[in-house]
């Protein structure tokens, strides 16, 4: 560790204004304060420091989708094995998911941060850590049978016209992640959806849909697997998406450590019980009559309440505005699952769509206080 | 009832003017810098397509349409003057927009200013003519309809606007690339919206 100090140390002044290769100075930086504490400290002005900074932050929403990643790479292997109709053991189905999703994951990371990198150099600013989170929840939101030429192109356009043409990380208005998934949602449908793509090296005899698919073509009745098993994420589906007990100890994770807001996690869930409810009520057809709190366990509506709609940069940032933010991504989400003949899920669309509307919600929610306040200030002029 | 209501509701979001026909584009683009004059401009918008759309809805039902002057007598049965349609409907829609200025000039000064040379740019708004021609075309059945589709379109709009007008003031400050500022990026903002105004895409009321 301390030669790896010193030699950093040693070369520094080569990538310094003035020094041979300065051109790469942001490259450096970044490789730096990956591997050291940055000895960095403000010099102007009083600052209250806490220990919580972007690096931190990032780091706890990796760990936290850690449960999803490790259950998703076994619900890889077993939905390959059980389709395939052979019984594997427990590491056998894991090993299979392991070298199923690692390469995505590879894939996504590489060509996220090469693009990272090339335009911190090019525009001189510093790498950001935004990315280490994008750069994980892509693969937890593809379909295990990706090619992955299209996680590469998909990366690649949420990246640049998703983030960096906004000025990097903080400055995006949709969810990288998201945007990633809706371009090839719409570029390549036939590799996004539909019954082929859920479960690798399906033999064609095998059905592979997911309960959300089995519902939206009408046999909602026999969807083939129990709650419990919803719940536990013994089904087909995106890598990261079908296990909401994984999802949920992410969940407490972020929670406990205040990095995602309580208040938009409970009122998408809310939102979604809502709609559900209300469809209950209406019942016309079989797809209605679900209980709603099934909408909750099935497709990726956890995972996108969770580490999606709870993303700070492109949520609300108001504490009322947060409640109407998810209340809507939730109605909006089981709105479009039922209503929507064209899309099986809708928490994706759901959620970039609240995500394009919520500086509008944070204006007219800063602009309520702002009248409230002034009426209490004239009341109070005119009583004193 | 449920009809209109499945009409106002569609013609908001699932055919809305800018995101699914992209339409009305050069005001949305210019305008959009506050959220305070594009919701201005967003309401005189369901204004005149709330006037227009149903005026021109009897024009072209008694007037205009294939075998619409018949109610003048059996030799008017044949008569179609189709092509006239568009010169009748700009005509009615240029009026109503001297309406509207004259109205906001003498009710808000400030907003008839902020709007400046837009509001009589609405004449030309091609969300307005389209909204016309749309009504033609899909041949509403009564004169509540064609209303409730004018209505309709006018509200998906001002959603539009006012919605892109918070994300530029929210991105006022963010460092965007120099040759993309201004316009650049605001169609680059639209044309992400217009993903996700895709949630909509297909479904039937």
């Amino acid at each position: 560790m301390k030669g790896l100090r010193r030699f950093i140390d040693k070369i520094k002044p080569t990538f310094e204004k003035g020094g041979k290769l300065a051109m790469l100075h942001s490259t450096f930086e970044a490789i730096e304060s990956f591997l050291f504490v940055p000895d960095k400290v403000t010099l102007k002005g009083s600052h209250i420091r806490d220990a919580v900074d972007l690096k931190r932050t990032m780091a706890i929403v990796v760990l936290a989708t850690v449960p999803a990643l490790l259950f998703g790479m076994w619900n890889v292997g077993y939905q390959h094995f059980l389709a395939i109709g052979m019984e594997a053991a427990f590491w056998q189905n894991f090993w299979f998911g392991f070298w199923q999703v690692l390469p995505i994951i590879i894939v996504s990371y590489v060509t996220g941060l090469g693009i990272e990198f090339a335009f911190a150099q090019a525009r001189g600013h510093e790498v950001n850590e935004g990315f280490l989170v994008t750069g994980m929840l892509i693969p937890l939101i593809m379909p295990p049978d990706v090619p992955l030429w299209m996680v590469a192109v998909a990366t690649a356009f949420a990246v640049i016209f998703g983030k960096e043409v906004f000025g990097g990380t903080g400055m995006n208005i949709l969810n990288p992640a998201l945007t990633a998934r809706a371009f090839l949602f719409f570029a390549y449908p036939t590799s996004m959806s539909g019954d082929k793509v859920w479960i690798v090296d399906k033999p064609d005899a095998f059905t592979g849909a997911t309960p959300l698919g089995d519902a939206m073509v009408g046999a909602i009745d026999n969807i083939p697997y129990s709650p419990i098993e919803m719940f536990m994420g013994y089904i087909p589906g995106s890598v990261g998406e079908t296990s909401t007990l994984a999802i949920l100890i992410g969940a407490v994770i972020l929670l406990i450590t205040g990095v995602a807001s309580w208040r938009i996690m409970a009122s998408v869930f809310a939102g979604g019980l809502f709609m559900g409810w209300i469809f209950n009520l209406v019942g016309l057809n079989a797809y209605m009559d679900i209980p709603a709190w099934e909408h909750l366990i099935m497709g990726g509506f956890a995972f996108g309440a969770v580490f999606m709609a709870t993303d700070p940069v492109t949520a609300t940032q108001t504490t009322r505005g947060k409640y109407i933010y998810g209340f809507l991504i939730g109605f909006f989400a089981v709105m479009v699952r039922v209503f929507n003949p064209a899309y099986p899920e809708g928490m994706m669309l759901a959620i970039l769509f609240m995500n394009v509307f919520a500086p509008l919600i944070d204006h007219y929610v800063l602009q309520a206080n702002i009248r409230r306040r002034r009426k209490r200030w004239e009341r109070e002029k005119v009583n004193a | 009832m449920q009809e209109l209501t499945s009409i106002f509701v569609q013609s908001i979001f699932i055919d809305n003017m800018v995101f699914a026909y992209f339409l009305g584009m050069c005001s949305y683009l210019a305008v959009s810098r506050t959220v305070k004059t594009s919701m201005g401009l967003g309401i005189a918008v369901i204004f005149v397509l709330g006037i227009t759309v149903p005026v021109n809805y009897l024009i072209n039902e008694y007037l205009l349409g294939p075998g619409s002057l018949a109610w003048l007598g059996p030799d008017f049965v044949d008569v179609n003057l189709n092509f006239l349609s568009f010169i009748v409907f700009i005509a009615v829609i240029a009026s109503m927009v001297q309406l509207v200025e004259m109205f906001i000039e003498k009710f808000s000064p400030a907003l008839y200013n902020s709007l400046g040379i837009f509001l009589p740019l609405i004449a030309v708004n091609c969300a307005i003519l389209g909204g016309s021609l749309f009504m033609q075309e899909r041949e509403y059945q009564s004169i509540a309809e064609a209303t409730s589709f004018g209505l309709g379109s006018g509200v998906g709009w001002l959603i539009a606007i006012v919605g892109i007008a918070a994300i530029r003031e929210k991105i006022r400050y963010s460092n965007v690339p120099a040759p993309l500022r201004g316009l650049g990026i605001t169609f680059i903002i639209t044309g992400l919206m217009g993903i996700a105004f895709m949630m909509f895409l297909g479904i039937k009321i």
